[in-house]
């Protein structure tokens, strides 16, 4: 995993882009949440940001083993 | 297979001189029996810590550790190998100086030497709130009877007369907290010292034996599934470091882990430059040094950022951790990396520990090691193996228990909140 393709800039070195959280999986109330997670091995969702670029926040989905970006597409909604 | 290495000794080492066979076999390579009373899974320096104590303080005749892969494969052969006690928080600190007490013993307690060298530990300050904040920490471990120093330029001067304090730079050095008794242990001696000890006092190593079950009846564990075949267990014991979650995943209990990478590079041979253990935050990142004995600087830094087990480390932080270096010793600008690697951390949501019960009355859990569970290891294989024994932790260890984060008493020394990444 070298780089990362930006929705809006195009394929991007990973240093531009900042990892901000895992997305809770683990079903449960706001505990749960903020507190447990279960470890998926292969498939991770992730919010992240373009940081160092065009500062745009980002939905990602990534297979924490082999380093493969499986999706990333535009945060949508309420802010992250 | 030629026998095994015998008790270490002056006597003993005049007989190697003679003997071309005294240098066997460190531990015997075991075969999966039928049955233990307790299976410690990995082969890392918690499990096998945890494996002696077993046997020497509890007396436990038929133990096993059963490793996925080879016996220093996981971050037991990875780290930086700092050792040192100055934490903040009183529940950290009784802990880890009783760890650093039990390596500066080790290598008589286990009869292999782990070339403990306490060369000392030095934070480095980049401005007086910093050294407000160092003289906090190093008070509080002061009142506990664990050494600690606050050093202003001059004191660093004469500490470490290899760093020029005063040289201009983006983050100024100002002073630092250190710790003498803190310093490097030979990671490597220190898992195959563990394991042989171990296999000494009769416990099975059992390596390239993958745990891929827990095997439950009527609510309790009855052993473990793994690649060569079913393994009967009175007690298991997880101590599989970065693989923490995984297990949790394995078993279906979510936990508050994370597993994140860190990574660390050695250099070519120098002549001897850093005396100390030298730790320097810059900004957002940061550089942690010290010399081998073969003139390597072995340096490491933060945290690579997202969620990996990949164990490839980015280029970008080793970039930051060699600035960080050059800023310390712009000497050093020249030197060729000899190596660069990562391991898989199992980074909590406060940054310390866990160690107790997991989902079953006779499954257990020592893990949570973060990125600083080298330094950890006596300590934490004596307690576990406590809890293990007699299903009560000890005093040391009951802060770490994982229930902590629905009681709402985490254990957070940095004070950053739920972010693994952070701790
Ligand atoms: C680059 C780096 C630098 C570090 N520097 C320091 C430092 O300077 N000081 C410090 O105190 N700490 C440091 N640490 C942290 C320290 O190395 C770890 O916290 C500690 O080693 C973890 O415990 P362990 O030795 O038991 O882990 P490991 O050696 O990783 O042992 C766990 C074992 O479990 C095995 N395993 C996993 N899953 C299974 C399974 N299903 N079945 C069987 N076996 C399994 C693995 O193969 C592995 O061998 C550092 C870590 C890294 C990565
Ligand atoms: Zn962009």
């Amino acid at each position: 995993m070298s780089s990362f393709g930006c929705p809006f800039c195009g394929p991007r070195p990973l240093e531009e882009f900042s990892f901000h959280k895992t997305l809770p999986n683990v079903p449960g109330g706001a505990f749960e949440e903020v507190y447990l997670r279960s470890d998926d091995p292969t498939d991770s969702h992730e919010h992240w940001q373009h940081r160092y670029g065009c500062r745009a926040w980002l939905y990602v989905r990534r297979n924490p083993s082999t380093g493969r970006i499986l999706e990333v597409r535009q945060l949508t909604g309420s802010a992250p | 297979m030629s026998e095994l290495a015998p008790r270490y000794s002056a006597a003993a080492l005049l007989r190697a001189r003679f003997d071309r066979h005294f240098w066997g076999p460190l531990w015997r390579r075991a075969t999966p029996r039928d049955a233990y009373d307790v299976v410690v899974v990995g082969g890392g320096g918690h499990g096998l810590a945890t494996a002696f104590h077993l046997a020497r303080d509890h007396g436990l005749k038929r133990v096993a550790v059963v490793e996925r892969k080879v016996i220093g494969y996981g971050n037991v052969g990875r780290n930086t190998t700092i050792v040192r006690s100055n934490y903040l928080l009183p529940d950290n600190f009784h802990f880890y100086e009783d760890s650093l007490r039990r390596y500066e013993n080790l290598s008589q307690t286990l009869n292999f030497n782990v070339m403990y060298s306490s060369r000392g530990v030095v934070d480095l300050a980049n401005s007086d709130d910093e050294m407000v904040m160092y003289a906090r920490r190093g008070n509080a471990m002061r009142l506990a009877g664990i050494d600690a120093e606050l050093l202003d330029r001059d004191g660093l001067r004469r500490f470490m007369p290899e760093l020029d304090p005063s040289l201009p730079r983006r983050y100024p050095i100002v002073g630092g907290l250190l710790q003498r008794r803190g310093g490097t242990v030979r990671h490597d001696a220190v898992a195959w010292g563990y394991a042989r000890a171990a296999a000494a006092l009769g416990v099975d190593i059992i390596e390239e034996c993958e745990v891929t079950g827990l095997s439950t009846a009527a609510g309790s564990a009855t052993g473990v599934e793994t690649s060569r075949g079913a393994i009967r267990a009175e007690r298991v014991v997880f101590a599989v470091a970065g693989h923490t979650g995984a297990i949790g995943r394995m078993l279906g209990i979510p936990l508050p882990v994370e597993t994140h990478l860190l990574q660390a590079m050695v250099t070519e041979p120098i002549k001897p430059l850093v005396s100390t253990v030298v730790s320097y935050m810059y900004g957002h990142a940061e550089v942690y040094m010290s010399q081998s004995d073969r003139g390597g600087l072995v340096m490491g830094g933060v945290l690579d950022g997202f969620p990996s087990y990949t164990r490839e480390p980015l280029w970008h932080r080793l970039e930051e951790v060699v600035q960080g270096a050059v800023a310390l010793f712009p000497q050093v600008a020249g030197l060729r990396i000899l190596r660069h690697w990562a391991g898989t951390n199992d980074q909590t949501m406060d940054g310390s520990p866990l160690v107790g019960r997991l989902g079953y009355d006779n499954v257990f859990l020592n893990g949570g090691w973060c990125y600083g569970g080298f330094k950890a290891i006596p300590a934490s294989g004596a307690a576990c193996a406590t809890l293990v024994a007699t299903g009560q932790a000890p005093d040391l260890i009951r802060s770490f228990a994982p229930e902590r984060f629905a009681a709402g008493r985490m254990l957070d020394e940095k004070g950053a909140g739920p972010f693994p990444l952070r701790q």
